[in-house]
């Protein structure tokens, strides 16, 4: 099947740059032999083994050297994998089963897989394994790997995740990459985004792409375009200030005192996001008020000038607090975390709230407060009684749960403020796990369900005179926050490294400009014409 | 005797790829035998990346370091050693 010229396939994009080439479908290696018993003498066969690792590790090497730099140390750390002493072990087990040494191999690292699986955070080593896997196979089997990429020309390669391995044989020829699975933070991705290979990653419908078809490759639209030209490709926005000051406010988010300095050197107006919980993920006992307001103190201090919202405790099983004693959790997402502490812990949340205040006369400073994971009125007029009652704080909630998202105008007279997670809300409003980066699509703060969602809770905010500000990753992006401006949302907070850009992007237009923008995106029924949307409204 | 001493893992994402290779590389290096034992007793070789991958240790969690063949002295360096890769 060929694809007519115009067909636009959408993905997500990494890189600001595109590119224009000719396919090169990689296909699937060739398959390897099917595993079987021997009549070989197992010793004989662990040598083969030993023979073919040893082959692999010296290939992994090579491509270590060619690749240099960070990319080394990738191939370091494969080599660590493959040769593993308890993988070999167990592959000397299956040995001596009368397995092949393919064979015992191949169930060796599968036992691994298995033992390593249903943990987001190991998915990719997984992935490394089955790879290196295939490697010893092909090896043992004769079979070659090598991706065999000429030299000169203008490639654009399409297959369905490149391993480290594959990337290092890139030549001066691949000028794109378009993969049908993989994520933002792929391998993959990590390769292209060092070393400024245009790619759109997670392209579904790529597998219908076949060598020889020309393709804009065009990662700020997020798409591939069949016989696209350079002058398709979508533009990065560049932004340039026509204000000095951004129509909302631009906070920045922060965790350390490190993060606190680096704040104040940029234009943020206060702080946004202080996540407290850093500060106690490493203690094995619960620091005394005192201990705590010293370190709140001194983060407050180096602040930049602004209200300062500060984040209660934001922890989990996942992201469990020593002295806390969490247990573990089925679903930690979805389990005892965030203001649910409450419960078991409230002493605990008391302290943070005393040693905020003492901290907040210490220093002088304007402190706001808020508890995130609250999912009911209830809830939140406890946080805010409690708040309330401790210290001389502004107090708010985050908006992070759907069921809170709709009660924003019931908060009336309980808060002063809210603050929408952008990251846990998409989590949990489109029931997809962050840490699973094969969902990367439905995590785009382009989502349509999530926009809508946002205008909702900035129109009831207003009508109950609650302030609203956005602290999630998608605040960060200078063309979303124009977005979220003209959503009625009243600030953001970006990373400090984002702060300047994202005051620049805000600084560039006047909020008429802003409502159109996000009116135009409002109408979008897709995260691609929705992001379409914002750039043809802003270069209007 | 073994000697026995406790690390934290304070790494942000728990005891992942990283950290196992920079401990399988010290053990290795100190010739000795190293077993990391978790809360509900599993004890694993700490000559094994994979095996100490599949701990699944989060951060916060504390592991049993025990050692055998080495003057307390050597161990002891080689549990501060473990417990710096720990720290993310």
């Amino acid at each position: 099947m060929t694809l007519a010229n115009g067909t636009v396939l959408t993905g997500l994009g990494v890189g600001l740059n595109s590119a224009v080439g000719t396919v090169l479908r990689v296909a699937a290696h060739a398959t390897l032999p099917a595993w079987s018993k021997t009549n070989n003498d197992a010793t004989a066969e662990a040598d083969t083994l030993r023979v073919a690792i040893a082959s692999v590790a010296a290939d992994l090497d090579r491509l270590g050297v060619k690749a240099g730099g960070t990319s080394a140390e990738i191939f370091e750390a494969l080599k660590m994998l493959l040769e593993d002493d308890e993988l070999f072990e167990v592959a000397g087990e299956n040995l001596a089963d009368g397995w092949s040494a393919a064979a015992a191999f191949g169930m060796a690292v599968d036992t691994f897989a298995e033992l390593l699986g249903g943990d987001a955070a190991f998915e990719e080593r997984v992935a490394d394994l089955q790879d290196l896997s295939k490697r010893v196979q092909a090896h043992i089997a004769g079979v070659s790997m090598t991706l065999e990429l000429p030299e000169t020309g203008t490639i654009v390669l399409v297959g369905d995740d490149f391993s480290p391995a594959d990337t290092a044989q890139f030549t001066p020829a691949v000028i794109g990459v378009i993969t049908i699975k993989g994520g933002p933070t792929s391998h993959t991705s990590i390769i292209c985004r060092s070393r400024s290979i245009p790619a759109v990653v997670s392209v579904t419908e790529a597998s219908a792409l076949a060598t020889g078809d020309e393709v804009l490759v065009d990662p700020v639209g997020d798409r591939v375009v069949v016989g696209g030209n350079v002058s398709l490709a979508t533009q990065a926005i560049q932004f340039v200030a026509v204000s000095d000051e951004p129509i909302i406010d631009v906070r920045s988010n922060i965790g350390t005192l490190s993060d606190a300095q680096a704040a104040a050197k940029t234009g943020a107006n206060g702080v946004g996001l202080f996540r407290t919980e850093l500060l106690y993920l490493s203690e094995k006992t619960q620091p005394s008020v005192e201990q705590q307001t010293t370190s709140y103190s001194a983060i407050l201090a180096a602040a930049p000038a602004g209200p300062i919202v500060v984040r209660t405790i934001d922890a989990g099983s996942d992201k469990p607090v020593p002295f806390l004693n969490m247990g573990q959790e089925e679903n930690p997402s979805l389990g005892v975390r965030g203001y649910r502490l409450i419960h078991e812990h409230r002493s605990f949340i008391e302290d943070q709230l005393k040693s905020l205040e003492a901290a907040r006369q210490a220093t002088g400073r304007e402190v706001w407060v808020m508890a995130p994971m609250i999912a009911t009125v209830q809830e939140a007029q406890d946080f805010c009684d409690l708040a309330r009652s401790i210290g001389k704080f502004k107090v708010g909630i985050m908006v992070e749960t759907p069921s809170i998202s709709v009660l924003v105008s019931d908060l009336k007279g309980i808060v002063d403020f809210v603050s929408i997670g952008t990251n846990d809300l998409s989590q949990y409003l489109f029931a997809a796990d962050r840490m699973n980066p094969a969902l990367g699509t439905l995590l785009t703060p382009w989502q349509p369900g999530l926009i809508r969602t946002l205008a909702r809770i900035a129109d009831a905010g207003r009508a109950a005179g609650i302030s609203v500000g956005v602290c999630g990753e998608s605040a960060s992006d200078p063309t979303f926050a124009v977005v979220l401006a003209g959503l009625g949302i009243s600030s953001v907070s970006a990373s400090p490294s984002q702060v300047d850009v994202v005051r620049t992007a805000l600084s560039s237009v006047d909020v008429a400009k802003a409502k159109n923008v996000a009116n135009r995106v409002l109408e979008a029924t897709s995260p691609e014409t929705a992001k379409a949307a914002a750039l043809s409204a802003l270069a209007e | 005797m073994a000697f026995k001493a406790t690390v934290t893992v304070n790494d942000p994402i728990g005891l992942h790829a990283r950290p196992a290779g920079q401990i399988v590389k010290a053990v290795k290096e100190s010739g000795f035998d190293v077993q990391l034992v978790n809360a509900n007793g599993d004890s694993t070789s700490a000559a094994s990346a994979l095996r100490m991958m599949a701990m699944k240790a989060k951060t916060g969690e504390t592991l049993e370091v025990l050692i055998e063949g080495a003057e307390d002295a050597s161990a002891a360096a080689l549990v501060a050693q473990i417990q710096e890769f720990l720290q993310g």
